[in-house]
C-alpha cells in the first residue's frame, strides 16, 4: 500500500458556537479519487476551500508527502500541487487559450513548451473550435471543461472540484463527467464534492460523506488500485464488507 | 455680448493657427500628461493595496483620500506655493513658476480620483479573480496585476476622470505656474486671462480647444486598451 | 537628507527647464493685460538675451513675491506700499518709471449725477449719498488701495453698505460686473481702454490730480537673497528708466491713443 499524498490530520471550524467542521485523520492517496458527498450547507466547500488555503480555520493541520503543514499558514510551494476549482470557474477576461496557459505562465514555462502544453489540453477538453473566444462568453458547460483543462495542463498532485456538474444540461454534464472520468485516472488525488449519481459511482471512486461537520466514509464500490494498474475496472471487481472495514482502518491512520 | 458674433470669431481664431495658441496647447498637453503618467502607477499601487491588504490605519487612509478628493484646486496651490516659494522648505530647488511645479501640483489633485477609483474597481473585482490566480500558483505580483486586468474598466475610468480634472484645474496652476506667457500659460489658465480682458470670444475658443484635447486623449487611450474601448 | 531625496525625485525624469537666465518680473494686471508688456518686453530681451517671465498679480501679491524672493524685480502702482516695502529692506533702487491715471467710469444713464462733478472726492460722496452701486476690487491692489483712500476723503465709510460691493476680483472682471450691474468702479486708463466688453460703461470723472497713478520698479534685495537675478533686475531696471525704455513706452497705443506717460528722468 502506498504511503498517503495528503493526510489531513485535523480541521475545525467553526462560527461561534455552531461547529462547521470537525474532522480528523483522513487519508488521501495517489492514484485514488473521492466522492465528497453531504447535503447542501453541509460543508464540502469550506472543506475542499480549507484543503486549499483559501478559507481560514481555527485549526487546520495536515501532513503531505509525511511533511507537517498549517494550512492556515498556507505555503506558497503547496500551491504548485493543489488546484481548486470553483462551483462556477471564473475564465479570466481574454481568450481560451491564455486562460490554459495562465498556470504555466505564472510558473516561467518557456512559450514553446506553453504552447505544446496548451495545444494538448486543449485537445483534451475538446474545445478546440474555441481556442481563441474570449472565456468570458462561453456556456458554462464550455467554461467547466476549460477550466478542468486549465487545472490538469499543471499537474497538480491534488485536484479538488467544487460541484463541477451541478447546473448543467444532460450534454455538458456527460461531457464533464467523461473529462473527470479521465482526471481520476491520473496519478493524483481528485477530490469532487457533488451530489451526481454519475461521479460518485464511477469506477474507483471512494466516497466520503460530510454529517454534521464530521467526515463518514462510506467506502468505495472497488478499493483503490495501484498507479501502475492502468485497467479500468481495477484488479478486484468488487468489495466486501471486509475489505470496506480494512479501508477505515487504513485511512484512519 | 452677441453670443452669435463671439462664436464666429471663436471658430475663426481655432483655424487661423495662431503661434501662441499653440504654445498654450501644447503646455497643457505636456504638463498634464506627465503628470498623469508619474500618478497613475503609484495610484494604482495605492488603490490595490487599500483594498486588497489589512493594515492598522487603513480605515483612516481610506477616508482622508475621499476627503481630499473635495479639496479646492487653489488650495492645493497655495500649500505647495508655501512649500516651494524661497522661503519655503523647497525653496533652494527653484521650482515655482515652472512647468515642473505645475506638473507637480497636478499629481497630487489626480492621485486621490485615481486611487478612489481604483479601490472601488478592486473591491468590486469577483472573489474567485484572486482565488483562481493563487491556486493556479501566481504569487502576489502577477495575482495584483490579474486582478487589475479583470477590472480594467473601471481603472481606465479613473484615468479619464483624473485626466479631466488636471486639464480643466485652474487654482493650482496659476498659484504655481504663474501664468506666465510662453512657458506656464496652459488652456484654463489663457481662458482666465483672456476672460479678464473681456475677450470672450478667446475664451470660449480656448474652451473649445480644451475639449477637444479631452477628446482626442480620451479617444486614444479607449483605442490604445483595445475592445473598441467600450464594454 | 530627506529633503535632499525628494528634491532629487522631484528634478529626477522630468523635463530640464532654462535656468537662471531668466527673469522673474512680478506686476500688476493692467501692465499685463492692457498689453504693455507684451509691446515693449521683446526689445529688452533681444538687447540682453534673456527670457523674462511676467507673472501678473495684484500689486499686493507682486510685493509679497518679492518679500518671498519668488521674483527678481517688481513693475508696480501703490506708492505707499512700495515705500514700506523699501523700508522694510525688501527690495532696493527703487525708481520712477511711468505713469497714467485713474479714472471713475460708470453706467451710461449715470444714477449718482456725478459726470460733471468737480473731482473725484465729490463724485465718491455723491455716489454714497445716492447709495448707487459701486464695485471695489477688494483685492489690495494697486488701484484698491488708491479707491481706499479716497472714501475717508469723503468722508464716507462703505464697508458693509449694501451698496458697495466688494469684489474680490481683477480689473476685467470688475468691468464686467459694472457693465452688468450697472455700477460705478474706479480703474486706470490702460485697462480700460484694452477692455473689449464694456458696453453700457463710460468715463464719468478723471483728471483729478489724486488720480495719477505712478508706476515703480523695484530690484529685489540680494543681500536677503543671493541666487536673486539681481543682475537681470538691475539691467530691466536700467533699460525701462532709459531714453530707449521710456520711449517704447510712450509709443504704445491702444485704439491710437497714448495710455502710459513716462516719467523717469533717461539716461
Amino acid at each position: 500500500m502506498n504511503a498517503p499524498l495528503f493526510v489531513i490530520e485535523k480541521i475545525r471550524k467553526q462560527f461561534g458556537a455552531r461547529v462547521v467542521l470537525d474532522v480528523g485523520g483522513l487519508a488521501l492517496h495517489a492514484g485514488q479519487s473521492y466522492a465528497l458527498t453531504g447535503d447542501n450547507g453541509a460543508g464540502k466547500t469550506t472543506l475542499l476551500r480549507v484543503i486549499a488555503g483559501l478559507e481560514s480555520a481555527q485549526l487546520a493541520r495536515a501532513l503531505y508527502r509525511g511533511l507537517a503543514v498549517n494550512l492556515c499558514a498556507y505555503p506558497e510551494w503547496l500551491r504548485r500541487d493543489v488546484i481548486y476549482v470553483h462551483q462556477h470557474p471564473y475564465l479570466f477576461r481574454t481568450s481560451v487559450k491564455d486562460n490554459i496557459g495562465y498556470g504555466l505562465k505564472a510558473r516561467g514555462a518557456p512559450y514553446r513548451e506553453r504552447e505544446l502544453l496548451v495545444q494538448e489540453a486543449v485537445r483534451w477538453a475538446r474545445v478546440e473550435h474555441l481556442i481563441d473566444s474570449p472565456a468570458h462568453k462561453l456556456s458554462a458547460g464550455e467554461k467547466q471543461r476549460v477550466a478542468l483543462a486549465r487545472a490538469r495542463v499543471l499537474k497538480p498532485r491534488l485536484f479538488l472540484l467544487d460541484e463541477p456538474t451541478a447546473n448543467l444540461d444532460a450534454e455538458s454534464r456527460q461531457q464533464v463527467v467523461t473529462l473527470i472520468r479521465d482526471l481520476c485516472d491520473s496519478d493524483g488525488v481528485a477530490v469532487i464534492a457533488c451530489h451526481d449519481q454519475e461521479i460518485i459511482q464511477l469506477p474507483g471512486i471512494y466516497r466520503l460523506h460530510l454529517q454534521a461537520g464530521q467526515i463518514d466514509h462510506r467506502g468505495g464500490q472497488l478499493p483503490a488500485r495501484d498507479p501502475s494498474d492502468r485497467s479500468p475496472l481495477g484488479a478486484s471487481a468488487a468489495s466486501t464488507p471486509a475489505e470496506s472495514l480494512k479501508w477505515q482502518a487504513v485511512a484512519n491512520d | 455680448m452677441d453670443w452669435l458674433t463671439t462664436t464666429r470669431k471663436a471658430f475663426a481664431l481655432l483655424f487661423t493657427g495662431d503661434a501662441d495658441l499653440w504654445t498654450i496647447i501644447f503646455v497643457s498637453l505636456k504638463v498634464s500628461l506627465l503628470a498623469m503618467l508619474f500618478a497613475t502607477p503609484l495610484a494604482i499601487g495605492i488603490g490595490y493595496l487599500l483594498a486588497t491588504a489589512s493594515f492598522r490605519g487603513r480605515k483612516l487612509l481610506i477616508h482622508l483620500n475621499q476627503g481630499l478628493l473635495a479639496s479646492p484646486t487653489v488650495v492645493i496651490g497655495l500649500l505647495l506655493y508655501l512649500l516651494l516659494s524661497r522661503q519655503g522648505v523647497f525653496g533652494s530647488l527653484h521650482l515655482l513658476f515652472t512647468r515642473r511645479a505645475m506638473i507637480l501640483g497636478q499629481i497630487i489633485i489626480a492621485l486621490p480620483v485615481l486611487v478612489a477609483f481604483t479601490l472601488s474597481a478592486v473591491q468590486g473585482a469577483d472573489p474567485r479573480v484572486q482565488e483562481t490566480s493563487l491556486s493556479l500558483g501566481a504569487g502576489q505580483l502577477r495575482t495584483a496585476v490579474t486582478t487589475l486586468t479583470e477590472v480594467r474598466f473601471g481603472v481606465m475610468a479613473a484615468v479619464f476622470s483624473a485626466f479631466g480634472r488636471v486639464v480643466s484645474e485652474i487654482g493650482c496652476s496659476l498659484m504655481v505656474g504663474g501664468n506666465i506667457a510662453g512657458f506656464t500659460r496652459n488652456i484654463p489658465t489663457a481662458i482666465a486671462l483672456e476672460t479678464s480682458k473681456g475677450e470672450f470670444a478667446e475664451g470660449i475658443a480656448l474652451g473649445f480647444m480644451l475639449l477637444a484635447v479631452a477628446l482626442i486623449v480620451n479617444f486614444s487611450l479607449a483605442f490604445l486598451q483595445g475592445e473598441g474601448g467600450l464594454k | 537628507m530627506l529633503r535632499a531625496l525628494i528634491g532629487a525625485v522631484l528634478l529626477a525624469g522630468l523635463p530640464a527647464s532654462a535656468v537662471s537666465q531668466d527673469l522673474r518680473l512680478a506686476t500688476t494686471t493692467s501692465t499685463e493685460s492692457s498689453g504693455l508688456l507684451r509691446a515693449i518686453l521683446p526689445p529688452f530681451e533681444a538687447r540682453y538675451h534673456t527670457a523674462v517671465h511676467v507673472i501678473a498679480v495684484g500689486t499686493g501679491k507682486a510685493l509679497k513675491l518679492g518679500e518671498n524672493g519668488d521674483a527678481d524685480v517688481l513693475l508696480v502702482h501703490a506708492p505707499a506700499s512700495e515705500l514700506a516695502f523699501v523700508q522694510a529692506g525688501h527690495g532696493v533702487d527703487r525708481r520712477k518709471v511711468m505713469h497714467n491715471d485713474f479714472i471713475l467710469v460708470g453706467p451710461s444713464a449715470d444714477p449718482a449725477g456725478v459726470r460733471g462733478a468737480p473731482d473725484v472726492i465729490a463724485a465718491f460722496r455723491r455716489i454714497a449719498d445716492r447709495k448707487a452701486k459701486f464695485i471695489s476690487r477688494g483685492d489690495n491692489s494697486g488701484t484698491d488701495q488708491m479707491e481706499k483712500t479716497y472714501w475717508p476723503l469723503a468722508g464716507v465709510s462703505p464697508a458693509g453698505q449694501t451698496w458697495y460691493i466688494s469684489a474680490g476680483l481683477g480689473m476685467g472682471e470688475v468691468l464686467t460686473m459694472a457693465a452688468e450691474l450697472r455700477a460705478y468702479t474706479l480703474t486706470d486708463r490702460g485697462t480700460f481702454a484694452a477692455y473689449r466688453a464694456k458696453s453700457g460703461l463710460q468715463i464719468e470723472v478723471a483728471g483729478d490730480p489724486r488720480m495719477f497713478n505712478p508706476y515703480s520698479v523695484i530690484s529685489v534685495n540680494p543681500a536677503k537673497y543671493p541666487d536673486i537675478n539681481y543682475r537681470g533686475a538691475t539691467e530691466f531696471s536700467d533699460w525701462i528708466t532709459s531714453a530707449e525704455g521710456q520711449r517704447a513706452i510712450a509709443a504704445f497705443r491702444i485704439d491710437g491713443e497714448q495710455v502710459f506717460f513716462p516719467d523717469a528722468q533717461g539716461r
